[in-house]
């Protein structure tokens, strides 16, 4: 490995400052959180906690932080149950249509945000739905969807179906089989994909910006709302804040990697998510 | 249950029949929430949007309508260019990162992984603090005297290009690792031992076996691209609207929902065409299909 890597030693001193250019905006925030001043500076002239004081007594954001929270959990929890339970009814089978239905299953991760969020805006307002965090929270479940079926799908790419045939013919009913074979072998996918689409409702802008109201703005809605008069310590705060959130995602995705290093199922993932909510 | 053996062989046939039967059943009620729901909040508003898109003679509105074409056309450059950027640096990357050992690629991967995990809009007022004009970029560059007044980084399209990058860099590191690490390291060494110096390793065996898992990384990028809304706004000005702005400004400002429709189907089937390119590419070079 020594002569491998001392081989391209001119291509790593060149991925230095590109693996900085990564890290760095990311890690800048935090810091920034604890700034003194009314506008943003890097690096901070003094440490203080006013920025965190004034986020948490201002109810126009601790609502928003309340209101993502809300719109994750609905998508967390739907996109898991429908999203796995979709992978394990697919593990397996053949049957016409199959391709079909996976693609329209996958398909909310490449029709782009901003087309989303237009038949979103369309169809809530004409169910009279928009005003609550309720549509908000369902977008992000079809777009999250995929996420957890991808992840569980990966998990049980290691199950043979021939298993879950016999432990059947051994009179196992769909309960036993449900707990003792497919729960063990899906739950790091279940616990992937509840991460990913929590990952994918909390930092959702474009469709929560179109079903938007005074009683559903989600963190990024305002953070995207205020960012464009001033970057205020509060924007620091809120940003801090979903650092913190991705650092945990992070770290459990890492986590993942080192247990079973050789099948890196997860990495694929990354490469087929196409949100295009930037 | 020992008991189903002693069972005479016709009675135990129609036994399985029947649990086969019942675990039909079953797993099209374990598909059949996920099926419902995407048919009702997917499929249901995005065939509305095609029926409203009907409307008005919306399409060949959109089309004559000069902002929209100039938006069309920043989509194409911005996307290119940061496509290009990010392949570049993403190559690098992706080369760095399999040539070291099996724990070092963790934390490297750790570290594109972090800005991946991380929400656009806290990206985004990163660079909108680095590059404004008392920004750290500004401060460094005049640190080191290389210019001796405030550049005007933030509010154009160089700063679109960079939020983008940066964004976009883990899309494109990822399947060009995969590319890589498919290569048969016996190549490198066969090259090698026939003579072959550093660059020609590189050129002529690397490059060649990575370049359809690096043209699929780029469509990848470029598919993502074309769907920027938060970033322009954010960090660009008012030249750098893109396609996905313009259908904003269609919806939102001019609440013509007709035009917007139409925009937003144009760019769902332009982004199609593009998919079905890329899982092309990935089947032809063997990789992993999409999903």
């Amino acid at each position: 490995m020594k002569s491998a890597s001392s081989r391209f030693s001119p291509a790593l001193l060149a991925a230095v400052p590109v693996f900085v250019f990564l890290v760095v905006p990311t890690l800048i925030v935090v810091p920034m959180a604890f700034n003194q001043s009314r506008y943003i500076t890097f690096p901070p002239a003094h440490f203080s906690l006013d920025a965190v004081s004034g986020f948490l007594s201002d109810p126009a954001w601790t609502s928003a932080v309340a209101a993502s929270l809300q719109a994750a959990g609905i998508a967390v929890g739907l996109a898991v149950l429908l999203g796995g339970s979709a992978a394990v009814a697919l593990h397996g089978r053949r049957f016409p249509g199959r391709n079909l239905l996976t693609g329209v299953i996958l398909a909310p991760m490449i029709v782009p945000a901003i087309v989303l969020a237009l038949a979103f805006y369309q169809f809530f307002t004409s169910l009279g739905l928009v005003g609550t965090i309720l549509p908000i929270g369902l977008a992000h479940a079809v777009v999250a969807t995929p996420y957890a079926f991808l992840t569980v799908r990966a998990s049980l790419s290691g199950l043979n179906p021939a298993l879950v045939r016999s432990a059947r013919s051994l009179g196992a009913g769909w309960l036993s089989v449900a707990r003792f074979v497919y729960l063990p072998v899906i739950r790091p996918g279940l616990v992937a994909g509840a991460l990913f689409a929590f990952s994918v409702s909390i930092d959702e802008t474009v469709i929560a910006l179109f079903l938007q109201s005074p009683s559903a703005t989600t963190l990024p809605v305002k953070m995207f709302t205020d960012i464009q008069y001033n970057l205020t310590p509060k924007i620091a705060v809120s940003s801090a804040m979903l650092v913190t959130a991705a650092t945990l995602g992070l770290l459990v995705q890492v986590s993942f990697m080192l247990r079973r290093r050789s099948n890196a199922r997860m990495l694929p993932l990354t490469s087929a998510a196409a949100d295009q909510t930037g | 249950m020992p008991l189903a053996t002693a069972v005479p062989a016709p009675a135990a046939g129609a036994t399985t029949r029947r649990r086969t039967l019942r675990f039909r059943k079953g797993w099209l009620l374990l598909l059949a929430p996920c099926a419902l729901f995407d048919a009702v909040f997917f499929l249901t508003p995005l065939g509305r949007l095609v029926a409203s898109s009907l409307h008005d003679q919306a399409y060949q509105r959109v089309l004559q309508d000069p902002l929209v074409i100039r938006s069309l056309v920043n989509t194409l450059e911005i996307s290119a260019l940061s496509t290009l950027a990010t392949i570049v640096l993403g190559y690098l990357l992706a080369v760095v990162i399999w040539r070291r050992g099996p724990l070092m690629r963790v934390i490297l991967f750790a570290l594109v992984l972090l800005p991946f995990w991380t929400g656009v809009l806290v990206k985004n007022f990163a660079w909108a603090v680095l590059l404004q004009d008392n920004g750290m970029v500004n401060s460094a560059l005049q640190g080191l005297g290389i210019t001796d007044h405030p550049l005007a980084l933030l509010h154009n399209r160089f700063a679109v290009v960079v939020g983008m990058v940066h964004y976009l860099l883990p899309y494109a590191v990822f399947p060009i690792f995969a590319a890589l690490a498919a290569i048969d390291n016996r190549l490198e060494l066969a090259a090698r031992s026939l003579g072959a110096g550093e660059l020609s390793v590189f050129r002529r065996v690397i490059l060649p076996l990575t370049a359809p898992g690096v043209s699929a990384a780029g469509l990848l990028v470029f598919i993502i691209s074309t769907g920027f809304f938060i970033t322009p706004v954010v960090l660009g000005g008012p030249g750098d609207m893109m396609i996905a702005n313009q259908i904003g400004f269609y919806a939102l400002q001019l609440t013509d929902f007709a035009g917007a429709s139409a925009l937003a189907l144009l760019l769902t089937a332009m982004v199609s065409v593009l998919v079905a390119v890329y899982q092309r590419i990935l089947r032809a070079g063997g990789a992993h299909e999409v999903g």
